[in-house]
């Protein structure tokens, strides 16, 4: 969960002050930055393996305007990339695959599917073409169950309902979930979408929503159960994005899980989620 | 630890002048201002025809060795008022209380060098001293005058951003300074988030900060020490001020309760913006697409009362109490965020003897915040909140005219709630909670020596140890003070301080600007006493009878220095002191002031070149992130600080103002590069992700400033009054207050769907206001 008050006040001050003409527009020169590689793979059970390599751009510099420009301009090819676990290396393949159930696109890609393993590591070694390399190892942690979905109107005249979502905190360990509120379908931006560890609760966890759901809408709660490295990389991405200018936010690099030789940056991490689907009815 | 030899050579220096001065007498008593009966402090009182002379201590008490049998004329002066010379013959120690008048018109007083001897003389380096009659004729943003940002005119205190009190002394952070109202811990010196500060000038009586060179008698933070007195009262006639101004009243009203024995003050004063705000609310409220205006206010409250009992003891009560209140009520929600200090002093003033005099404080002090927000059907609660309750002890022996010994010690109760959480839905169903409640106890006990060791050199040793016990642990720290005074010629004094210092709190803020939800933490197994060690050396140089030359190099050492690992959680964690990094720091600079305090044009120029670095960052979790490696510059690290302050009294009933700022801009962390993320299925792409890398990388522009002010005075058969008209930023430059970035989007047809791809990024710059003009009504009778 995060705190609001310092972004409703920064809102608030540009709001107030672009309105009294204390706004500009100004040129920031900063020295080039080196490049870095960013990866992103999120290995899911029984899905193929894909992968994505991209690569940073200069803040200010513009975006190409053609998408296959913009592809052309971040993607990197020409990697040697390997996937291995319980002894069995997968290959993914320099190609671009547009995944057609998620609508991702991803650069490396193995029509072999991903095995359903909990217990032990993967582990990725990519070589880039000039040599450079980068690593990673996680594992896929099995998925946390909704134990319910309720649905409540505040009373009998109210027309507009709440869904609360209920699921059991895994005791013993330490865990990290994410969850997203959907409205109507998975390709659209999520309603709500944030990540949370369990040091604030102890046994059970119900996420709520605002009565803001009519009877027929289509809400859709999912849970994800994160591993650590994919928790701090999303908390590290949310943070250097409020942060960005934000005079009462505190900026943050990247907190990635891949080393290697080559400067890079990303998230090498198992997924798994628990996903339901409920109409509201009355 | 000090060492054997070092103890028994600081024995030596306190004993070495008992053996002195066994034939004189002593004059004691105290010096005050003639119309209200308030003490003054650091009044001089001099015999010049024997070399002699003191300054009444911050309790306005004087003690003066003089041989038994002459007749001799003492002199009284102080700056501001008419000197004043008594003749005595004194066969026995005698008391004797004065009071100065101000004369008719402040121009008329005599000028004098003397008015600089006592900043030639003295031990005391790097203390900025600034009274509220100048701020007041100094030029304010809406009429508000306001001692703690006036004081950042001076050198070697750059201001945080545009429109905050942080203050940032010789390198240290906004937490490094301890700020005292009648010696009551302040913890958070802001209202509106730090645009304006907490002390209403015209409750103040003075307000002294100190850079370095520390005396013993203060500890607990390792960069600055404000402290800020509050006016006794009138003891003479009931009298009052006060002021209009664009948003705020105030109102002080003073008198004896017993005349020249007791008196009281009470001031106050509210914003009103919001009672403007409430109406255009209530005016709209039918309205569909209106969106309400948030609510906000500050007030404040000080108090003081005070009682003479016979001529040995004098009782002061004083108390704070203030509160922003910020209000934001929609359809849906109801946000409610409040914040505030409360401070109590109970004083007790005892004259043992002539030579012997003790101020015994009780203090209590508490900060708190709370944020509640109502949601349909859910709530949210949070706050955090410290409290002290405080006994100290401070001995004054005049022990002769080359020994001063200070002693005393304090003991304080620390209570720290650190993010009390309540979250949950009105029926039950959801309910998180966190929050942690800590205390500790913090010791010192000091002993101090300003010693006249003859007519060129005088030195002010002491020793100040402390300690700090929290949950089992016990931390001590030995604080050795030391600052001496060469007189080079009659004009030209040398100066050299070392300081170290100790603190035991620190402040949770991880973000450049001061906020109120910041919180205190304490010291713990894990987390050890920050300290810091300031060496510097001066050369004061009197120009002529009226301009006060100053020059100040410093050098600082700091150590476990508190900052947080890369994407740390501050909010509602119960292992908070995990997601600290524990660093070093070293600070240097130089300092050069010009000052004219008499005549019809007064004013100063300072000037301030500093650096300040730090880095060596540990993090207190093994596992946690620090990725800036080596040492780098916190934002505040100001390379360049001019600053210009006039005041010129154009007529007995017209006075202009001006004051001058360049400082080259601030620090800011920006993010060089970027990238573009996909994330899961679900979460939709985030177009721009900025990738930081070094920490504060990046200089905003200089800022520059300029305002202006008229005074029109007013003689009413009543009183006094003022119409104040001000310009602020009258070149009309936009500073900066901050920058963000904004992302544009052009819209691509694909297929059926139109799809907004970004186009390039813009940096906006954001200023907090352009030229200002503010007219405020002052009055007083």
């Amino acid at each position: 969960m995060k705190i609001s008050a310092r972004y409703t006040l920064f809102f608030a001050l540009i709001f107030a002050l672009s309105s009294c003409n204390l706004e500009q527009e100004i040129d920031i020169e900063f020295p080039e930055a080196d490049q870095r590689y960013v990866v992103e793979c999120y290995l899911e059970a029984n899905r193929p393996f894909n992968l994505l390599i991209t690569q940073t751009a200069g803040y200010f510099d513009p975006f190409p305007s053609s998408d296959s420009e913009y592809l052309e301009s971040i993607l990197v090819d020409s990697a040697q990339v390997f996937i291995r676990h319980q002894g069995v290396e997968y290959q993914l393949n320099n190609e671009l695959y547009l995944d057609f159930t998620t609508r991702q696109l991803f650069n490396y890609h193995s029509n072999e599917l991903v095995p359903e393993s909990f217990d032990d590591d993967f582990e990725l070694n990519i070589t880039l073409a000039n040599g450079q390399t980068i690593q990673g190892i996680t594992r896929i942690l099995p998925a946390v169950p909704l134990d319910s979905v309720k649905v409540e109107f505040q009373s009998d005249a109210d027309t507009l309902a709440r869904v609360l979502a209920y699921f059991s905190d895994i005791p013993n360990q330490e865990n990290y979930y994410r969850r997203m509120l959907h409205i109507g379908t998975l390709d659209s931006l999520p309603e709500q979408d944030f990540t949370v560890d369990d040091r604030l609760v102890e046994e059970s966890y119900v996420f709520g929503s605002a009565y803001d759901f009519a009877v027929g809408d289509t809400v859709i709660n999912t849970i994800f159960h994160l591993t650590k490295d994919h928790y701090e990389f999303i908390q590290s991405v949310d943070n250097a994005t409020n942060a960005n200018g934000n005079p009462f936010g505190q900026p943050s690099p990247l907190i990635s899980n891949l080393s290697g030789t080559a400067p890079a940056t990303g998230i090498f991490t198992g997924v798994s989620y628990s996903r339901e689907q409920t109409i509201i009815e009355r | 630890m000090m060492s054997k030899s070092s103890l028994i050579a600081l024995i030596t220096l306190f004993c070495s002048g008992w053996v002195l001065g066994q034939e004189n007498v002593t004059l004691s008593g105290s010096v005050k201002d003639g119309e209200s009966g308030e003490t003054l402090i650091g009044a001089t009182v001099a015999v010049t025809a024997l070399g002699l002379g003191t300054t009444t201590n911050e309790y306005g008490f004087y003690s003066l060795s003089i041989p038994a049998g002459d007749s001799i004329t003492v002199e009284f002066s102080y700056v501001g008022f008419q000197t004043q010379n008594r003749k005595l013959l004194l066969k026995a120690s005698q008391t004797l209380d004065v009071e100065l008048g101000t004369g008719v018109d402040l121009a008329e007083v005599v000028v004098k060098a003397n008015s600089y001897e006592e900043q030639l003389n003295t031990t005391e380096m790097s203390v900025e001293a600034i009274s509220t009659k100048e701020v007041k004729l100094l030029p304010v943003a809406f009429g508000e005058s306001d001692i703690l940002k006036t004081i950042q005119l001076k050198p070697g205190i750059p201001s945080g951003s545009e429109g905050t009190t942080g203050l940032f002394v010789r390198g240290g952070s906004a937490d490094q300074n301890l700020i005292v109202l009648d010696e009551a811990i302040v913890y958070n010196p802001n209202h509106l988030f730090g645009f304006f500060s907490t002390f209403n000038t015209d409750a103040v009586k003075d307000l002294k900060l100190y850079k370095g060179g520390f005396p013993a008698q203060y500890g607990g933070r390792l960069s600055s020490v404000i402290d800020v007195k509050l006016k006794e009262g009138n003891n003479k006639k009931l009298s009052g001020s006060g002021g209009l101004g664009l948003i705020s009243s105030r109102l002080t009203l003073e008198g004896p309760i017993e005349k020249e024995k007791s008196s009281f003050i009470v001031s106050g004063r509210r914003t009103y913006v919001d009672l403007f705000t409430r109406q255009v609310n209530n005016l709209n409220e039918d309205k569909e697409d209106y969106s309400p205006i948030p609510n906000y206010y500050f007030y404040d409250l000080n108090t003081k009362i005070n009682f003479q009992f016979g001529e040995k003891d004098r009782l002061y009560l004083s108390g704070y109490f203030g509160r922003d209140v910020f209000g934001f009520d929609g359809d849906f929600f109801d946000f409610n965020f409040d914040w505030g200090n409360a401070t109590g002093t109970a004083r007790w003033n005892h004259v043992f003897n002539p030579k012997l005099f003790a101020n015994t404080t009780f203090t209590y002090s508490d900060y708190q915040y709370d944020i509640e927000n109502k949601v349909t059907g859910f709530s949210f609660r949070v706050g955090s909140n410290i409290q002290d309750a405080n006994l100290k002890s401070d001995f004054y022996y005049a022990l002769n005219n080359q020994h001063t010994l200070r002693f005393g010690g304090n003991a304080t109760y620390h209570q720290f709630t650190v993010g009390r959480l309540k979250a949950g839905s009105d029926d039950g169903e959801i309910n998180f909670s966190a929050g942690q409640d800590y205390d500790g106890v913090e010791v010192g006990v000091y002993v101090s020596d300003d010693w006249e060791v003859n007519d060129d050199i005088k030195i002010n040793a002491g020793l100040r140890i402390s300690g700090f016990s929290n949950d089992g642990t016990f931390y001590t720290g030995v604080e050795p003070r030391f600052a001496s005074r060469f007189v080079l010629s009659d004009r030209t004094s040398l100066k050299a301080s070392y300081a170290r210092m100790y603190q035991y709190l620190h402040l949770v803020a991880n973000a450049g600007a001061a906020l109120p939800t910041d919180v205190w933490y304490p010291t713990t197994a894990k987390i050890k006493p920050q300290t810091s060690d300031q060496v510097a050396l001066g050369l004061s140089y009197l120009l002529g009878t009226n301009y006060f030359l100053n020059f100040e190099t410093y050098y600082k050492f700091l150590d476990n220095q508190i900052d947080f690992v890369d994407g740390a959680e501050l909010f509602a964690n119960d292992n908070l002191e995990e997601e600290f990094a524990i660093g070093k720091g070293r600070g240097y600079g130089f300092e050069a002031s010009i000052e004219k305090k008499e005549g019809r044009l007064t004013g100063w120029i300072g000037y301030t070149l500093a650096f300040i670095e730090k880095g060596d960052y540990q993090t207190v979790d093994p596992f946690g992130n620090f990725t800036q490696k080596g040492y780098f510059s916190p934002i505040y690290d100001r390379r360049h600080d001019l600053s210009l302050v006039a005041i010129y009294e154009l007529s007995p009933k017209l006075t202009l103002s001006g004051t001058f700022v360049y400082g080259s801009g601030d620090l800011r962390w920006l993010a060089p590069s970027r990238f573009t993320l996909q994330d899961v299925y679900g979460a939709g792409f985030e177009a721009v992700v900025p990738d930081y890398r070094d920490r504060n990388n990046y200089r905003l522009p200089p800022y520059i400033r300029l305002d202006l002010g008229l005074i029109i005075h007013f003689t009413p058969k009543w009183g006094e009054s003022d119409l104040s008209i001000n310009v602020i930023n009258a070149t009309d430059r936009r500073n900066t207050f901050f920058i963000y970035f904004e992302p544009e989007f052009s819209e691509v047809t694909n297929g059926d769907n139109v799809i907004s791809v970004p186009e390039r990024i813009s940096a906006r710059q954001v200023s907090l206001f352009p030229i200002l003009p503010s007219i405020s009504w002052n009055f007083k009778f």
